[in-house]
This record gives C-alpha cells, structure tokens and sequence, in this order.
C-alpha cells in the first residue's frame, strides 16, 4: 500500500514517464566484445520486475512510474552522452612478468630491463602503484606456495626499491599456485608458472 | 595531586573507554576476515572541478593520489568528476554533480575473496568491475535510486539524470 502510494506519488513527481529517472547501459569490454552482463533489480525484489542486460549498449530505463523498461543504445549516443565521463576513467591495469630461472630461486636475466620498464611506467602515472604479485607451480602445499610467493614478490620489491622505486609505491602479495600461466596437474613442476608478476595501475 | 598522578588517574579512567571502543574500530569482514576499518580500499586516479569526500563526519577535499576508505561518500560539484581504482582493480569513475558511497569494501589479495556494495545517489558512474567481480560475480552490488545491479564482470555506465534531488 505505502509502496504504491509512493510509486504514484514519484510518478506525479517525474510528470510522465518519457523522461527516465535512472539510465543503465551496458557497455563492451576494452576489446570491443560484450563483457558480461547486468542485471537489474528492482529494489523491494518486486516479482517479474527483474531485467538482464547482456548485449552491448542493452539498456535499461527506469520510468517515472518505477517500471524497468528495456531499449538499446549504441556507440555514438553513448560517446555523445558519456564521453567526459568516459575521458576521466583510471588507466587500466597493465602487468610486466620477471621470471624465475628453472630449478632455481633466481630472477631470469632479462629482469632487469622488466623492472626499468616497470620503473619508467610507474614514473609516467600519475598516482601510480605497483603491485608485486607472486605465483608458484603446484610443488608442495597451498600454504607453502602462498609463503613462497610472496617471498618471491618481496624479492622483487627489493629490487625495484634498489632501481629507485619509493617503497609507498609498492604493494606486495602472494597469490601461490592459484593462477599458473600454464594450467597443470598437483605437484607438476613447471618453470613458466614461477613467476612475479608487477602491476602497475 | 601531582601533575604526573593527575595523568596517571586520566590514563586509567580513559582505559576502560578505550577498550570498549576498540570493537567498533576493528572490524573484520564476514567474508575475508580481515581488517577493513581505516585500510586503503583504493586510491583516486583522476580529478576534475571541485571533488570532496565525506568521512567521519568530515568534508575532506579530494585530491589526486589520495587513498579512500569502507565508508567513504564522494561528492562531485557541477563542473566535477573523479576516478577511483579500487584495490581489486575496480575502475569507478563519477561524473558531474554526483554522490557515490563506498558502503563496503573487503578484499584479500591472495585469495581474491571480498565484498563490494556501492551506492551512486544522484549523478553518473561508469564501472569496469574488478577482481572481486570476475572471481564470485555475486559479492558486489551496486544501487542506485530504485534499482540494484547485479554484476557478472563488465562494463556499464548508471545516470540519474541531472535534476537535483
């Protein structure tokens, strides 16, 4: 009852319903392709009212009168309407990889031009961070592995502070054997997946 | 009474306060079960016009570099924007005139568990979801006036449209 007389109530409000109150556009990945989907919910949870946008520029229109209406954008209305908003976002996160030599707790030589470029990045961003992500094979246990790799990644975060890397610059964590490169069965070694992982946003 | 038992006395009646206190001020996530009062949830990237941050109680002016925190609410001016990385690789980013509340924000960086609830209350915001997202699509939520979005790792803009509240 309260519900409705607050629907009518923002539908007076709002005059008609052409004018939506809330906007939703879904928009494609940076590779161009849909990335996945939204769905959008009325708040309440009222029944049927639910609708999933999963298309590019599918788009979802809040009427004056609280319903969820479905309509479709495209490329050139959303960089008409958003591309201000568009131009502010954050740069997205790019990675640089050093690599661990095979049976060995040492960096690969070509670590070090991997740190200067890593370096130099970090100096062109403007409130940049980089964060130092370990990784191991799947030799020995979880709990080993998230040790070792964050052993790995403080390796590395001493070398980028010896390049010159202020310390506040720098986060470090250990992700273990959770994301090999190459995907392998328990107790495989492999050198490919020994590896830290520098990113930088 | 001595300065020193004076301090001595205002040390001991203090204490007890303080340890009550200490609950509200370490929270621990559900999810995570780690810290998420105080932490660096994220780090402002990019800024435009007058931007502030609500926290404690506080308008704080917003600059670029600065790190955000669970609770903090960002307030664009009519000529404003900013964009927010969160520590899960997030991108949030808010147009003009907006208001956009970080309610809750966890994330382990080693598991990628965490949580993510945001309201935008007047405004845009264009998000590119993050690690949190990709990894279990149903710990984010992002409300707006009347609708909440469920999110499965993607890319959308919300407006509300430029008519004040």
């Amino acid at each position: 009852m309260r519900q409705r007389f607050l629907a009518v109530l923002a539908a007076l409000l709002t005059g008609c319903a052409q004018v939506p109150t809330e906007r939703i556009v879904l928009l494609p990945g940076a590779d161009g392709h849909s990335s996945g989907a939204v769905l959008v919910q009325r708040k309440g949870g009222a029944e049927g009212a639910d609708l999933l946008l999963s298309t590019a520029y599918a788009q979802a229109d809040v009427a004056g009168d609280g319903r969820v209406l479905p309509s479709t954008s495209d490329a050139a209305t959303v960089q008409r309407d958003y591309a201000a908003l568009m131009a502010l976002q954050p740069a997205r996160p790019r990675s640089f990889v050093v690599n661990f030599s095979s049976n060995s707790n040492s960096l690969t030589p070509d670590t070090v031009p991997v740190l200067a470029s890593a370096s130099t990045a970090l100096g062109a961003l403007k409130a940049g961070e980089l964060i130092v992500i370990g990784h191991t094979d799947r030799v020995g246990t979880v709990e080993a592995n998230d040790r070792l790799s964050l052993q790995r990644a403080e390796q590395v975060r001493g070398l980028l502070m010896a390049a010159g890397v202020p310390a506040t610059a720098i986060q470090v964590s250990g992700r273990g054997e959770r994301e090999p490169l190459v995907p392998t069965a328990d107790e495989v070694a492999e050198a490919r997946n020994r590896r830290v992982e520098i990113k930088l946003r | 009474m001595t300065a020193l038992t004076r301090t001595l006395l205002a040390l001991a009646l203090a204490a007890p306060a303080l340890l009550t206190a200490a609950p509200a001020t370490a929270q621990t996530d559900a999810v995570t079960g780690i810290a998420t009062n105080n932490a660096t949830i994220g780090r402002i990237k990019t800024l435009t016009g007058t931007v502030s941050i609500d926290r404690a109680g506080q308008a704080l002016p917003a600059l670029v570099g600065m790190a955000l925190q669970q609770g903090d609410r960002l307030r664009t001016g009519p000529v404003g924007g900013v964009g927010i990385t969160l520590a899960d690789d997030s991108l949030l980013t808010a147009g003009p005139s907006s208001q956009l509340l970080i309610s809750r924000f966890a994330f382990n960086p080693t598991t990628y568990d965490g949580s993510l609830d945001a309201t935008l209350s007047r405004g845009s915001l264009h998000v590119v979801s993050g690690l949190i997202a990709k990894k279990k699509p149903e710990a984010i939520s992002f409300k707006a006036r009347s609708v909440v979005l469920g999110v499965r790792g993607t890319e959308f803009i919300i407006d509300l449209g430029t008519e004040p509240l």
